[in-house]
């Protein structure tokens, strides 16, 4: 596979929140893209201001809404042709709706969506028709996204019989030489789901969503239900799928272990807002947001044997759980949880922009960001009570 | 009853370990087994389900050959054998021969009074009673399916609208309201002065039991759309492009098969006893047309002038094997389709 040059500095406002495709710069060891129709690079999926919230029901006797969800907050993202897009977050932080309202299976609340220029935020189930079969999802839970009753031919057919998709050599021939694609055995056509395991489950599944061809995948945490001895096959196999046919990928998962391996470019999500963005060696190596690093540390950095290598890495641990969307903090949202929290933090909320001392294309919003380096500091970050009595227990 | 709908999953895999690209250990076994054939499977090895499947297919089998079988036999429900035969009975119309008239010739005896045959009208009867219940469940099967479906897939103000009727509906004493109301219903069709033909009170009887037994089985489809609709398979479909009506028909029906299937077998039985009950007040069917129900009206006032118990027999002992069999074969589809739930 080549690499190719692309020129990174595309005239892209950075101080919108977009940030432009930039593995020129920072070529990895698995880029993707080689294989694809359009040139890599181009903007395929643009997402501005993207707010969904969720009306919250309540009162008693008559059911008005009392307060929304505030689940997505105004993101911006733009996910170019053949690349691979890291969304990561805690569990709770949007994701999910953010990446079902990007295959409209959620209507947003404000904000466009716009994909190769085409606004899809509020089109219909028609208007969309002409561009289903390009954006396509894989689900988080292998049991609950194949349905039990039809067997693995009729699953991975479904999406082509609904578009009216006949391919050359008939549907039957397309769904074994995808069976093949995902690594599954093609005489296992007409079997049903519950004959398989979970790692194979999520193949199909994987099987359905390439078999209308699709430009775009949106996978909403693909490996995370699964086991963690079967995730990197899972993983490698989007892997090659990404590579060998160019599909551009949103790729959501709740820690950057795994996006690491996977996508070029990463956001790291907290309570419906993006805080920081950019190449994925920037965000791996020389985090500036304090949540970033708090996300960071929680990653075991894994050697290629397997064992967990304790290298001079920081330490941080976070106190608490998220924070209700219902009633997102003032100012900063992540500010109850922050070491670094000041009065400004709480007043004013800080904007997603390049930092002095970030890479091009490298967004943070933060008003007193870390320094741009793991290395571990002079002492543990332990914000939890009950864990900083266990360590002092374990010391 | 109201057990709550679980969708398969339960299977364990079968297929091989996780990598496996090429042919596997069993690579000649191409067909699957269906969620429906395990069931299939399962079913076949509980003993007392296939029994009771026996027991139950045998009545429905004597309710359709009736006219055959009393052919056959060379006698019919509605020859007024006190007429025909007066040397059978006695003065006060009551059969000569003990154990109500037994011979062979009148395999379950006489009627007292008419003198109708006993063997014919009950299997006429039988005929009469599951025609009835057969179509209430199906007009309830209908009905639970598209107002249960229908709430649980649009959810919002279709389903609170079907909801609070199923609520209206739950809170009408049913036994109360089918023997006040079976009159009135008559009513509509015939005035009170004529004769009322029988296929008024068939329609009557079908129609007071479908108004208020549906919404057990709606609200049991309900729930199972609604936990189905927030399954990913149906988001999968959606992304695809499916329409609604797609959704219902190839994602959801498939998987509500289960419920549906489990809660007709009970709620049959439950059909069959009201109607019976209803006849047996006399707001049902009533002679001479024969009913399984209103021969126990008959034999009850028998039993209480004559002291002789032979005419509640027959349809008595009918009537238990029959709801205890189909209540057993509920009890095994529900095991079959649930093996978690079996004892
Ligand atoms: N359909 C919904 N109705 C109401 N609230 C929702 C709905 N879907 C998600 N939420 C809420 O929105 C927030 C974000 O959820 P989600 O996008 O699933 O997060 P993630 O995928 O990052 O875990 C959560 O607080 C969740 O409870
Ligand atoms: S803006 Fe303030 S509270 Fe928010 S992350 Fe930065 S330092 Fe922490
Ligand atoms: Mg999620």
């Amino acid at each position: 596979m080549e690499e190719e040059a692309v020129d990174v500095s595309k005239g892209v406002d950075v101080s919108k929140g977009e940030a432009a495709k930039g593995e020129a710069t920072l070529p990895g060891p698995r880029e993707a893209g080689a294989g694809a129709a359009e040139s890599p690079g181009e903007p395929l999926l643009v997402v501005e201001k993207l707010v969904k919230h969720f009306p919250v029901k309540g009162g008693f006797p008559i059911r008005r809404t009392v307060g929304a969800v505030q689940a997505v907050d105004g993101i911006d993202l733009t996910v170019h042709v053949g690349e691979s897009f890291g969304l990561v977050g805690e569990s709770g932080c949007g994701k999910s709706t953010t990446g079902r309202l990007i295959t409209r299976l959620l209507e947003p609340t404000s904000g466009s969506i716009s994909y190769r220029g085409r606004d899809i935020a509020h089109a219909s189930r028609k208007q969309l028709a002409p561009i289903r079969s390009e954006i396509q999802m894989i689900f988080q839970d292998p049991y609950s996204s194949l349905n039990p009753r039809q067997t693995v031919g009729k699953i991975i057919s479904g999406p082509m019989e609904i578009n009216g998709i006949d391919p050359t050599g008939g549907r039957e021939k397309r769904v074994r030489e995808l069976l093949e694609i995902v690594g599954l055995n093609p005489e296992h056509y007409n079997r049903f789901p519950h004959e398989f395991s979970g790692g194979q489950r999520q193949r199909i599944g994987v099987a359905r969503a390439l078999a209308l061809e699709p430009k775009l995948i949106v996978a909403d945490e693909p490996v995370s239900a699964l086991d963690v001895s079967i995730q990197a096959q899972v993983v490698n196999l989007l892997q090659q799928v990404q590579k060998d046919l160019g599909i551009a990928f949103l790729f959501i998962a709740h820690d950057l272990a795994i996006v690491r391996h996977f996508s070029q470019r990463v956001a790291v999500m907290y309570l419906g807002k993006i805080i920081e963005v950019g190449d994925r060696d920037s965000i791996y190596k020389r985090p500036r947001h304090p949540y970033t690093h708090a996300l960071l540390s929680a990653v075991p950095e894994v050697t290629l044997d397997g064992g967990a290598e304790e290298t001079g890495r920081e330490r941080i641990r976070l106190a608490g759980d998220v924070p209700s969307p219902i009633s997102p903090p003032s100012g900063c949202r992540f500010r109850t949880r922050c070491w670094k929290s000041q009065d400004k933090c709480a007043t004013e909320e800080p904007p997603l922009v390049r930092l002095s001392g970030n890479r091009p294309h490298h967004l943070t919003a933060c008003h007193f960001p870390e320094a741009p380096t793991t290395e571990a500091r002079e002492e543990d970050i332990v914000l939890d009570p009950a864990l900083t009595a266990l360590e002092e227990g374990e010391g | 009853m109201t057990s709550p709908p679980k969708a398969e999953g339960g299977g364990t895999p079968v297929v091989g370990g996780e990598r496996e690209p090429g042919k596997g250990p069993e690579g000649g076994q191409v067909e699957g087994r269906s969620p429906g054939r395990l069931m299939w499977i399962r079913f076949k090895r509980d003993r007392v389900g296939v029994v009771s499947a026996f027991v139950v297919g045998f009545f429905f089998l004597i309710g359709l050959l009736a006219p055959l079988i009393s052919k056959v036999y060379g006698k019919d429900p509605f020859t007024v054998y006190a007429d025909e035969r007066p040397e059978l009975f006695d003065s006060a119309g009551v059969p000569v021969q003990p154990n109500g008239g037994i011979s062979g010739e009148f395999w379950f005896g006489l009627e007292p009074g008419n003198g109708y045959d006993v063997f014919t009208k009950l299997i006429y009867g039988i005929r009469t009673s599951l025609m009835i219940s057969l179509t209430v469940t199906v007009a309830v099967v209908l009905t639970g399916i598209v107002l249960g479906v229908t709430a649980g897939y649009l959810g919002g103000k279709a389903d609170f609208a079907i909801g609070r009727l199923i609520d209206f509906l739950l809170a009408i004493p049913a036994q109360l309201f089918f023997i006040a109301s079976m009159p009135v219903v008559v009513s509509l069709f015939v005035s009170p002065r004529d004769e009322t033909p029988t296929y008024v009170r068939v329609v009557a009887l079908i129609a007071v039991q479908w108004l208020l037994g549906w919404m057990s089985l709606g609200r049991i489809l309900r729930g199972a759309t609604l936990s189905l609709r927030e399954r990913e398979f149906i988001e999968a479909a959606r992304v695809s492009g499916a329409t609604s009506e797609r959704i219902i028909r190839k994602e959801i029906l498939p998987n509500v098969v289960t419920p549906l299937l489990v809660q007709s077998t009970y709620l049959l039985p439950n059909f069959v006893t009201a109607e019976a009950a209803l006849s047996f007040l006399g707001v049902g069917i009533v002679e001479p047309t024969p009913d399984w129900g209103q021969m126990f009206a008959k034999a009850s006032t028998e039993l209480v002038l004559q002291n002789d118990i032979t005419y509640m027999f027959f349809p008595g002992v009918s009537m238990i094997i029959f709801v205890i069999a189909f209540n057993l074969l509920g009890d095994s589809v529900r095991d079959a389709f649930d093996p978690k739930s079996a004892r």
